[in-house]
């Protein structure tokens, strides 16, 4: 039953690309390699290609170039097994919402071919753990979004996956239900030795849920590892500088400091890792008027997940005419 | 097999739960025949040229395909609601194969005009049609319906398959749904329709589910199409090919569509 998967990563890809038409590479390149039970999150802006690459994991894209395998069956040539041993939710809600939650769950055994006894057993079990009994009979359509992400996860758990893909799945929920969500997922991972693999927009969550985090930009993943060892790799703490004069000569000049660990250079914010920051804050602003750059702005912070994602794409998350504004400032500079 | 089944199951559900979807599948059929029927009946002579048959019975299998068709219009906007939902995501990710998650949605289809069928057959013969007394006739009769009402499923539902659109699938779907009812002998006998129409209708796989409706179903056939029928070993063949055809359109439309 489990062939390759004893030895062999969850999921594992190699070259994967997806084109849209000649203009839009969705995925462009991208290599993973998930070993089993781990929450893998994948971390990267909008259009970034998080979806893309799920969908081709599950099977319901085919990759214009590369391969991919799941449980070590490749997602295009055993699609049909693949298909029998993961879970999927989507980004957007997908529910028919003229079901009860109980039928959603029945019916979506039944398209797995599980027993009835099985069916009914499994319904009241992920009925009781998202906290749906009380709502099972009524439709769908009168469920509250948070509701109706629990029974959509619910629906994925039915048919007990080997790996469970999730895409976003807190879009939109409150503090306090995402935070039971992160329980269940946690949970699952812990004590039926699930794969995860989710996309989130939410550094906490990634944080909080992933252990190991890939951020992925215009289709390529550009930076891997465990949420603290990208944050490490930040330097201890980091200097928010925001300011305007001749940036690329403070860039520089601090760039050329011994104790400066990292440097990278947003729209506006040019981030500065350094080892102490209450110490070296003084430098950094001595370099500002040796460099003819005057800053308007300044704090330190301890890195994190968001430093890191900010390094390596360049954007905020949500930053939505991110494009747009770094073209305004390059002519400006 | 167990896929379609149970996304058959799922649809007859649904429209169970639905009473509007199910008083208007009943009532529907029954004003067509009330109002088409007799109202026609009224206008024309009581008799129909060369038979002795009320307009009712003449009338009544165009009324079955008109249903059916209109059926098949309903369930492709049933697939074209669920890709935009992304519900079909769910079944595309499921260990099911392709073709059945068509059939399951064209089977509720065509389980629903079955029961429209009966309701009209029904309501015939309260106003007077002459039915057949052989019921395994009126069995054959409804087989042929589902053949036919099958392969129109499948044009529907590739239509569905391709926009994004519910008013160009409407549009669309029109530009197919009107020649098939009007150019065939639903409403007139194909040996009084002027020549051009005649070679229409013969092409038109329509003519054929109402001519072996009309020999299976209803007494005196002949009569019934003012000319002699057409082979009925001929409309059995043309309406089969047709559901073939019809649901092999929408499975490769539908395979191009998810690539
Ligand atoms: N069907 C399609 N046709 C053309 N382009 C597409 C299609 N689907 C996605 N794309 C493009 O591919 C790129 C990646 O999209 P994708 O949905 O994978 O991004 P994402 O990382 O999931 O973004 P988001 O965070 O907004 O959900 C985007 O530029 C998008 O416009
Ligand atoms: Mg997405």
């Amino acid at each position: 039953m489990n062939e390759g998967l004893d030895n062999g990563p969850a999921i594992e890809a190699r070259g994967l690309v997806k084109r849209y038409g000649d203009q839009v590479v969705a995925v462009d390149g991208v290599d993973l390699s998930i070993p089993a039970n781990r929450i893998y999150g994948l971390l990267g802006p909008n259009g970034a290609g998080k979806t893309t690459t799920i969908s081709i994991l599950t099977t319901l894209l085919e990759p214009t170039a590369g391969e991919a395998k799941v449980l070590g069956l490749d997602v295009v040539k055993q699609a049909g097994d693949v298909r029998q041993r993961v879970g999927v939710t989507f980004q957007e809600m997908v529910l028919d919402d003229e079901l009860t939650g109980r039928q959603v769950l029945d019916y979506h055994g039944r398209l797995y071919r599980m027993g009835k006894t099985e069916r009914q057993a499994k319904t009241e079990e992920l009925l009781a753990l998202v906290e749906l009994e009380e709502a099972a009979e009524r439709k769908a359509k009168t469920y509250s979004g948070g509701m109706k992400r629990r029974l959509e996860l619910a629906r994925a758990l039915m048919t007990t996956p080997e790996v469970l893909f999730l895409d976003e799945p807190t879009l939109g929920l409150d503090p306090q239900t995402r935070a039971r969500i992160w329980d269940y997922l946690r949970a699952l991972k812990e004590e039926s030795g699930m794969t995860l693999l989710l996309t989130t927009h939410y550094m906490d969550e990634a944080e909080e849920l992933a252990d190991t985090v890939g951020i992925i930009d215009r289709g390529k993943l550009v930076a891997e590892g465990t949420p603290q060892a990208l944050i490490e790799e930040m330097g201890a703490d980091t200097i928010h500088v925001i300011g305007e004069g001749d940036r690329e000569a403070f860039v520089e000049n601090v760039s050329a400091l011994p104790f400066v660990q990292a440097v990278d250079v947003g729209r506006t914010v040019i981030q500065v890792g350094v080892d102490l920051g209450s110490k070296r804050l003084v430098e950094i602003i001595a370099q500002a008027t040796d460099s003819a750059f005057t800053i308007q702005d300044i704090t330190v912070a301890k890195p994190s997940l968001g430093d890191v994602f900010l390094k390596y794409t360049g954007r905020r998350l949500r930053d939505t005419d991110s494009t747009q504004t770094h073209h305004r400032m390059l002519l400006m500079s | 097999m167990a896929a379609t089944a149970t996304l058959w199951n799922k649809q007859m559900r649904k429209f169970l739960a639905n009473p509007e979807e199910m008083f208007g599948l009943l009532i529907q059929p029954i004003l067509w025949v009330v109002l088409f029927g007799v109202g026609m009946k009224s206008m024309l002579s009581a008799d129909m040229p060369g038979s002795g048959e009320p307009y009712v019975t003449f009338m009544l299998p165009g009324i079955v395909v008109l249903s059916a068709l209109g059926g098949a219009i309903g369930g492709g906007s049933v697939w074209l609601t669920e890709r935009l939902r992304g519900i079909v995501k769910e079944y595309l990710v499921a260990p099911i194969p392709r073709l059945s998650i068509l059939m399951g949605n064209a089977l509720s289809t065509m389980t629903k005009s079955m029961f429209q069928a009966i309701i009209i057959l029904f309501v015939g013969l309260i106003l007077g049609a002459k039915l057949s007394p052989n019921p395994l006739g009126w069995l054959g009769g409804l087989v042929l319906v589902a053949g036919f009402g099958l392969g129109f499923s499948g044009i529907a539902l590739s239509i569905a398959s391709q926009t994004d659109n519910p008013g160009a699938y409407h549009a669309m779907i029109m530009v197919f749904n009107l020649p098939l009812l009007f150019l065939s002998n639903a409403l007139y006998p194909l040996a009084t329709m002027p020549t051009w129409m005649r070679i229409g209708s013969l092409l038109n796989p329509t003519t054929y589910t109402i001519d072996g409706l009309r020999q299976m179903m209803f007494r005196d056939p002949a009569a019934l199409a003012g000319s002699d029928p057409l082979p009925l070993w001929l409309c059995w063949g043309v309406v089969l090919a047709f559901a073939a055809l019809g649901m092999w359109l929408a499975y490769t439309t539908f395979r191009k569509s998810i690539k």
